[in-house]
């Protein structure tokens, strides 16, 4: 019995080992390169620490998202990529997803994964091709989404919205 | 397409986090045999087969399961993100990325010439090679021996050597082919046990689920992890085969008794470890190089009962286990 608890305690140790070691092998190459994606407070933090130039804020922003950014994730390298994520002013729920990025490998889909698209065209934003997607999020919520490419950068919006407030958004990053 | 770019698809991801998980599953399957102090080769060749084939799916399942687990918050999140090493410069020259690809490559070219060409080889030989020798009559304790692992009675071909050679052809008409020299080297109750370890591999390799490991494992050719653990496969059928030729003879020191001959004669062990293939003639003589004789004659000298106890349990406790963490390593 006596042997058994040992075996048992042995393998609960290792598995914490393990569980440390990844732990602190995830963290080490952050501590040995600063520009890998992390968290940032602030958009001209991202801008001043990064030295991302070019990156796009909008200037509109309806009533119903909160200001600023619930979450600004952000790296250099291996390619330079900022994603914004803006929550509901009432439910506090993520509403508005930003991603700009020099590579189309950056994605974030699971924060406001469609569930089914209804429509899918080209759209002109500004005299630039964009893509729109309208269709439908989790508990039949609408949901859009508008890419383009500006500058080398894809920028990619998601909103829980019907599409017209995202055009605006949209509108708004642009010069 | 530059690395970052490569790790970053499916291939890449598939690369990557299949070696993650084969490590992760090797460290936890060790020490679990290791706490449990689990010495039964069949037990233990399970655990291995489970390092070697799980990362095969483990990648394609957890995408399954979620499509965004390669997201950024995901990543962001998760225990460990391999492509965080991946994209670490080394004095802004080369990645860390690309010292992994040599290695992967490495493990590739080791996989080509150690395994799969041996194994072509040997397969190709097998079929056209025709064996010179006098067939021996038919023996009343390989076709008993036979008959208890429910195998077709292999043929036995005494060739004109004096080396001591023994090793078996598996497929249609399996043959063992043996050489005068062991003929005169070994007792009556050793050269059984010599052919019951040979009937035991005819016996095993006719099993089609070895012949599907083998298949899924060349999937993980890039593989290090996977390389070791197969072969440590190997080496634990080695072990298999002896307790198969113990139960058919009850004699494991004449097993052993043979083996020590084998190990004096050869004076000069060659470095060089080739993988034994499984359903394909290797001269028991060529073990010598990669497998460690001396234990299998050890453990069949010592306290022949094996310690299996709870081994499907933990297999299954310590799977979970790996499982659950290796899906939150990216």
């Amino acid at each position: 019995m006596r042997a058994k608890a040992y075996s048992f305690l042995y393998l609960v140790l290792t598995i914490a080992a393990v569980l440390i070691v990844l732990k602190t092998l995830n963290w080490l190459p952050t501590m040995i390169q600063k520009d890998m994606l992390r968290k940032f407070d602030s958009v001209d933090e991202v801008q001043s620490k990064l030295n991302i130039r070019g990156l796009q804020v909008p200037s509109y922003f309806p009533e119903s998202i909160m200001w600023p950014p619930s979450e600004i994730l952000a790296q250099a390298k291996p390619y330079p990529a900022v994603l914004m994520i803006f929550n509901d002013a009432k439910t506090r729920d993520v509403a508005l997803v930003i991603s700009e990025s020099a590579s189309d490998t950056f994605s974030e889909n699971s924060l406001l994964p469609f569930v089914q698209i209804t429509r899918k065209v080209p759209f002109d934003l500004k005299n630039r091709k964009a893509l729109l997607e309208v269709g439908m999020c989790k508990k039949d919520e609408p949901c859009s989404r508008l890419s383009w490419t500006e500058n080398n950068y894809r920028i990619v919006l998601t909103m829980k919205s019907p599409p017209f407030e995202l055009i605006r958004i949209a509108e708004g990053m642009l010069p | 397409m530059s690395i970052s770019t490569f790790f970053s698809s499916f291939a890449g991801m598939y690369v990557a986090q299949s070696f993650c998980h084969s490590l992760i599953a090797s460290i936890l399957m060790d020490q679990a045999l290791s706490a449990w102090k689990i010495d039964d080769p069949v037990i233990r060749q399970r655990f291995r087969l489970t390092v070697v084939l799980f990362p095969v799916f483990s990648f394609p399942l957890y995408q399954a399961i979620n499509p965004d687990r390669g997201s950024v918050l995901f990543r962001l999140n998760a225990i460990f993100d391999v492509n965080r090493w991946l994209n670490v410069d080394l004095w802004g020259v080369i990645t860390f990325g690309l010292l992994f690809l040599i290695v992967l490559a490495i493990t590739s070219l080791i996989f080509l010439f150690q395994e799969m060409i041996p194994i072509l080889k040997h397969t190709l030989e097998s079929r056209t090679m025709e064996h010179e020798g006098t067939r021996r009559e038919s023996d009343p304790f390989i076709e008993s021996a036979s008959r208890t692992l429910k195998i077709e009675t292999p043929q036995v071909l005494v060739v004109e050597d004096e080396e001591l050679v023994i090793f078996s052809t598996t497929g249609k008409n399996p043959l063992i082919v043996i050489s005068t020299g062991l003929t005169q080297a070994l007792t009556q109750d050793e050269m059984h046990a010599a052919l019951a370890h040979e009937i035991a591999h005819i016996a095993r390799s006719q099993r089609p689920l070895l012949l599907a490991v083998f298949f899924l494992r060349m999937i993980l050719f890039f593989n290090p992890v996977a390389l070791i653990e197969f072969r440590r496969v190997v080496r634990n059928e080695e072990k298999i085969c002896d307790d198969i030729a113990v139960l058919l003879t009850h004699r494991p020191e004449a097993l052993a008794e043979a083996l020590k001959k084998f190990y004096t004669v050869r004076k000069t062990p060659e470095p060089s470890a080739q993988p034994t293939p499984l359903f394909t003639p290797v001269p028991l003589e060529e073990y010598s190089y990669n497998i460690q004789l001396d234990g299998r004659i050890a453990r069949l000298t010592q306290d022949p009962r094996h310690n299996a106890r709870g081994g499907w349990i933990l297999l299954f406790v310590v799977f979970l286990i790996v499982a659950s963490i290796d899906y939150f390593v990216v």
